[in-house]
């Protein structure tokens, strides 16, 4: 560069902008190259800066007097290069802490929200798995209300002196058949014991048929079948009047009048 | 008004003083060059206990980041004024100042602060303001309006209403009357 390439240089007022630090990066390494590369560009800085010195020193204000020991005693003293890094960190960091603030507390609220999904998941979870308990407690409760009722009413006959038990016995076509019918005459009811009964099974098309003999006439007292899994006592249909009792095998669904030589058991009072 | 000695350093000696952190550093820097930095920042920061914070923290950063500071590159006070213009422009754009001062009118601040204080009561400092008024208004305009309430070159030729050509050459011309004047 000429003399008066460098001297056009320092005129364009470059060198004062960078003094006040008003330039770009670029320009900044430009007019340090300069100065290293041309004392007359380095003597000219000198100059510009020594002259805003004195001018600032021309519009001094004094700080307020207690502002000395604050601001001497806000200082770290000693341990040169460490605290350099250490506390040039600090004044980096210093314009962070509300970023950091904020991205911390955003985050904590999403962390946050993430598991009271998961809580109210989990709890929903539970709560529907305790719904489907209760459910099925209040069915088995149901049932065991309803098997206690009916215990209840098997208790009463058996307690009942008006119910007579009558045990029917087996014949010829099945000797061992036996079936015990309480009957009440007063109550007009008609119960059949399931579990003492030793009636052979019956298959699909076939039921068993209770007929009371009125008279020498047969009534029908419904069907049952040989149910070897209840062991409950059974209503039949109820008659006032009866000489006795006796269990055809019929059609499913019974008949108008027993096949005598279908009958398994019968036993008179 | 019982002023302390006040503790004075060339720069030279201060420049190492400050590298090993000793405290006689601190003081020194304190004493020689707090009131040229406050002058700077109490013309942009104009409520003198928020000034004070920026001077406090202009001198925190200039302690604790003084290995960024290459003298090679300029003198040291020209470092510092820019530390300490940068946290004062900081401070006044910052969103809480501009809760706490919204009817604050910033324009004209230098004359209102010259008007405000009387502290610069200073007989060495007599001949140097002196200096000063043989600017010519437009000279200072620019000048106090850079150097003292911050502007880049740019925002004060829109605030003047004048070229950029024209804001770079008032400058330099403010600059060179300047030294004419000092020197």
């Amino acid at each position: 560069m000429k003399v008066e390439e460098v001297k056009a240089y320092i005129a364009s007022g470059i060198l004062e902008l960078y003094v006040l630090g008003d330039v770009s990066p670029a320009e900044r390494l430009e007019v340090e190259a300069m100065a290293v590369k041309y004392p007359a560009v380095k003597e000219e800085l000198l100059a510009i800066e020594r002259s805003l010195e004195m001018y600032a020193k021309a519009n001094e204000v004094e700080p307020g007097d207690k502002k000395r020991d604050a601001i001497l005693n806000s200082l770290d003293y000693g341990a040169a290069s460490e605290q350099d890094n250490k506390n040039e960190a600090k004044v980096v960091t210093l314009v962070k802490p509300q970023i950091n603030f904020y991205k911390y507390a955003f985050a904590a609220s999403l962390a946050l929200l993430i598991a009271s999904v998961i809580a109210l998941l989990s709890v929903y979870s539970r709560l529907k798995e305790t719904t489907i308990l209760v459910a099925s407690l209040q069915n088995q409760n149901r049932e065991i209300a309803s098997t206690v009722s009916l215990k209840d009413g098997e208790i009463d006959v058996l307690r009942d002196p008006s119910f007579k038990l009558l045990k029917l016995q087996g014949t010829k076509i099945s000797p061992s058949a036996a079936i015990t019918v309480a009957w009440s005459p007063v109550k007009k009811k008609v119960w059949i014991d399931m579990a003492t009964a030793k009636m052979p099974s019956n298959d699909k098309e076939h039921q068993y048929q209770l007929w009371a003999l009125v008279a020498g006439k047969p009534v029908d007292l419904g069907v049952f079948d040989a149910d070897t899994i209840s062991k409950d006592m059974k209503e039949m249909k109820s008659i006032t009047l009866a000489d006795a009792f006796a269990v055809t095998l019929e059609k499913r669904g019974g008949s108008p009048t027993p096949s005598l030589d279908e009958m398994m058991v019968i036993g008179k009072f | 008004m019982s002023r302390r000695q006040k503790i004075s350093l060339s720069e030279e000696d201060l420049i190492a003083a400050l590298g090993k952190r000793e405290k006689i550093a601190a003081e020194a820097l304190y004493d020689m060059y707090s009131a040229s930095l406050f002058g700077v920042i109490s013309r942009i920061v104009i409520d003198t206990a928020i000034a004070e914070d920026v001077l406090q923290d202009t001198f925190v950063k200039i302690w604790n980041s003084f290995a960024s500071y290459s003298a090679e590159k300029g003198r040291l006070f020209t470092w510092m004024v820019n530390i300490a213009r940068n946290l004062a422009i900081d401070k006044i754009r910052s969103k809480d100042f501009k809760n706490q001062n919204k009817n604050q009118e910033l324009e004209n601040n230098v004359t209102f602060i010259d008007e405000k204080r009387n502290t610069v009561y200073n007989p060495e400092l007599l001949g140097l303001k002196d200096l000063v008024e043989k600017l010519k208004p437009e000279q200072k305009s620019i000048l106090d309006l850079v150097y003292f309430k911050g502007y880049t070159h740019v925002e004060a030729a829109d605030e003047l209403g004048v070229p950029l050509g024209t804001i770079k050459t008032r400058l330099r011309m403010a600059i060179v009357q300047l030294r004419k004047n000092f020197n």
